[in-house]
């Protein structure tokens, strides 16, 4: 039982590599999906800044293109203006609503300009003002994004220069608003079809946060209509931040150009979608994947070592059960091949032992019954100058040695004492138990004393120490060999057989049991004593039985009655009668046509129980030999 | 053979069915070993027992004479061919059979 529960304890090998394998692959997949997540999470955010970077890019460069175009065509103008002798520079700013107007000499010094305080001035001083300088050089044209002039930084503008044919040139600055008005429309031609991905816009507002272009028809309306907020002192130009846009959580990054705010706008969900379909693609196929290597891994390891084991296990338990014939036989790899050559030969070895102790065993069994043979008087007719009896005997066993036992001798002059018994059980316990009592009974009996004084003392022996509980059933008998009395006395032994002869008549044999019955075997059913060595203080009772010369008593064990065949049906006493009583036999031949009625009867059953018989016919008194029934009557 | 035990308090009453002979015999003497201490009074029902072997009857002897120190046996429902075995052998004489 407590194998038993240890064994329900233990996890099996399959559930237990199952169960760890199934950890590490849930471990890996996380730290896979983990990973994935974080790259495409980089991968969507670079792609996402790309995204609106270059939708600002593009729309800051059409929107200066726009600018620069329209100021240079104003500017020529004015050239043109001033090359055909036009002088009033303040009507002409006026006229095209110009902010400013410079004419430089050759030298870079602003000779004539809309504003007197710009008289004078060293075009190359400043870093602004410098780089129209190149139009004292070869370049005919040159214009500057809106910035702070170097001037006043305080005040922005956008200024266009073109050389006149004197050397010098002449520069035209514009407000924002003045040029925002003029390409307004192309702004928000720019901007209003553009699409930032797939559902993304672009937002632009002027310096002071009115909206100039919006698809979703935000125009005119302060930048916080659509909820973005640009902080420009924290927020860097071409930074990605996000919030919310039209309650949209969006993406957004802003840029500034020619006095407009820029405002790309991608909303997060399909700046995500990549990403999410990314993730969730891969943690799909990953996990068929793991799922399938979990299924090939468990599958291997059943293949190629657990059901091995169990194969094993089997031969084993095979082996167990005693077949030490059979072969562990797996040979798939070297490992458990090796195992299972071992195992092979640890049972070869176990097996040569086995036969070794066995053959040991058997010799020393042989040894122990030709000592207990021996013991048994074996030589017919025993007693050659005897002829008032004749006397057979026989004893098979059913194992090498046996707990039966026959035995005859005198016990003083002309009395013949015999007796048949049986110890419980069987093998070397009940054949060392058999020993004791034949040698106790032989001695008490050949002491001469009363066969009921010989058992009652016998079982006192041998009540003494018997621990192991055994016990003789035993019918002793003692023949006068002149009168044909027999004195008997019965330990819980079967009844014998008694032949009578001759048909008995009525009352003439007083109380004898055959009164009045046809010649015959008949049971002699006394009541019998307990067996001997059961208990002690049994006194044994002495019955006596008058034969008459040519009566045969027949004695055997249980082996005889209770030998069964096949179908467990006992051969029974009633068969046994039939069989003795066939024909008229010599002991000997009596013992023989039992012996051979009984192994007819068991087939090939094997025999269950030692088999003892002893036949002994009275011949009577005297030199005549009464084998027959006429020679019986004769002496009668 | 089966071994069928009720426990009353200290009478303990063992159902015997099948045959009681050197094979089964070593079991009903572990049985009885291990559930005869306190016992005051055992009882052997052999209704459904088929047959009795020397064997068998060596437990028998066992138990009786455990049962003669502590207490007392009987046995019941005795069929035909055991009772026979019993007169034969004498153990009808030193057994309690009703």
């Amino acid at each position: 039982m407590h194998n038993k529960d240890k064994k329900r304890s233990q996890r099996r090998i399959t559930r237990l590599l199952g169960q760890w394998l199934l950890l590490c692959v849930c471990i890996a997949l996380l730290c896979t999906w983990l990973f994935v997540y974080c790259l495409q999470n980089w991968l969507s955010d670079r792609e996402t800044q790309t995204l609106l970077s270059i939708n600002i890019s593009d729309v800051t460069a059409d929107i200066s293109d726009a600018s620069d175009e329209n100021l240079l065509a104003l500017t020529h103008t004015v050239a043109d203006l001033l090359e055909a002798g036009e002088t009033d520079l303040d009507a002409i700013a006026e006229e095209y609503s110009i902010a400013e107007i410079n004419v430089v000499n050759r030298n870079g010094v602003i000779t004539a300009s809309t504003y007197e305080s710009f008289l004078g001035y060293q075009m190359a001083d400043g870093e602004q003002s410098g780089e129209f300088c190149v139009l004292l050089g070869d370049a005919e044209e040159y214009v500057q994004s809106y910035q702070p002039i170097s001037y006043d930084e305080s005040i922005s503008r956008k200024y266009a220069g073109v050389s006149l044919s004197d050397g010098g040139f002449m520069q035209v600055g514009y407000d924002a608003e003045e040029f925002q008005k003029d390409i307004d429309t192309q702004v928000i031609g720019a901007t209003r079809n553009r699409h930032v991905g797939q559902s993304g816009y672009l937002l632009i507002s002027d310096e002071s946060g009115v909206i100039v272009s919006d698809r979703n028809g935000g125009e005119g309306q302060n930048l916080s209509v659509t909820g973005i907020t640009l902080d420009t002192d924290d927020l860097q130009a071409g930074e990605k931040f996000r919030t919310e846009v039209y309650g949209e959580s969006c993406f957004c990054m802003y840029d500034e150009t020619e006095g407009y705010y820029i405002i790309s706008v991608l909303p997060a969900s399909e700046a995500l979608a990549s990403r999410n379909t990314a993730v969730v693609t891969t943690v799909a196929v990953e996990l068929i994947v793991f799922a399938c290597e979990f299924l090939l891994i468990c599958f291997l390891m059943w293949q190629l070592v657990v059901k091995n084991i169990y194969k094993i296990n089997d031969s084993l338990s095979e082996i167990t059960a005693g077949h030490l014939d059979v072969k562990v036989d797996v040979c798939t790899n070297r490992e458990f091949t090796a195992l299972s050559q071992d195992i092979n030969a640890t049972v070869d070895t176990l097996k040569r032992y086995i036969a070794e102790t066995a053959a040991r065993m058997d010799q020393e069994l042989a040894y122990a019954k030709e000592i207990q043979y021996a013991s048994l008087p074996g030589i017919f007719p025993p007693y050659t100058d005897c002829v008032q009896f004749d006397l057979f005997a026989s004893m098979h066993t059913a194992r090498e040695v046996g707990g039966d036992f026959y035995d005859f001798y005198f016990a003083g002059e002309d009395r013949l004492a015999f007796l048949v018994a049986d110890v419980s059980g069987k093998g070397i316990p009940a054949a060392m138990f058999m020993m004791r009592a034949k040698t106790l009974i032989k001695g008490l009996a050949e002491s001469g004393m009363e066969v009921n004084e010989v058992f009652t003392r016998a079982n006192t022996r041998l009540c003494e120490n018997n621990e192991a509980n055994m016990f003789v059933t035993a019918w002793l008998g003692v023949l006068h060999l002149k009168t044909g009395l027999v004195e008997y006395v019965n330990a819980g032994h079967n009844p014998p057989l008694v032949d009578c002869a001759e048909p008995q008549p009525a009352g003439s044999g007083g109380a004898d049991f055959r009164d009045g019955k046809d010649p015959g075997f008949y049971y002699l059913k006394s009541r019998p004593g307990f067996v001997l060595a059961g208990m002690e203080g049994i006194r044994y009772r002495k019955n006596v039985l008058q034969l008459a010369p040519g009566d045969t008593l027949f004695l055997c064990t249980d082996g005889v009655t209770e030998a069964t065949d096949g179908q467990m049906q006992l051969y029974g006493e009633e068969r046994l009668r039939a069989v003795v009583n066939g024909s008229r036999m010599t002991p000997e031949e009596l013992c023989a046509a039992v012996k051979a009625d009984v192994d007819t009867f068991v087939g090939g059953a094997p025999q269950f129980d030692d088999i003892t018989m002893l036949a002994l016919t009275y011949k009577g008194d005297g030199a005549e030999v009464h084998g027959t029934p006429e020679g019986a009557a004769g002496a009668l | 053979m089966n071994i069928n035990q009720t426990v009353s308090g200290s009478s303990l009453t063992m159902r015997l069915s099948g045959r009681l002979d050197t094979v089964t015999a070593p079991q009903l003497e572990e049985t009885l070993k291990n559930s005869l201490a306190g016992v005051s009074l055992l009882t052997l029902d052999f209704a459904n027992l088929a047959y009795i072997s020397s064997a068998g009857l060596r437990v028998l002897l066992f138990a009786q004479k455990t049962m003669n120190k502590q207490g007392s046996m009987i046995i019941r429902n005795v069929n035909e061919t055991i009772m026979e075995v019993f007169e034969i052998t004498g153990f009808r004489d030193i057994l309690t059979i009703e």
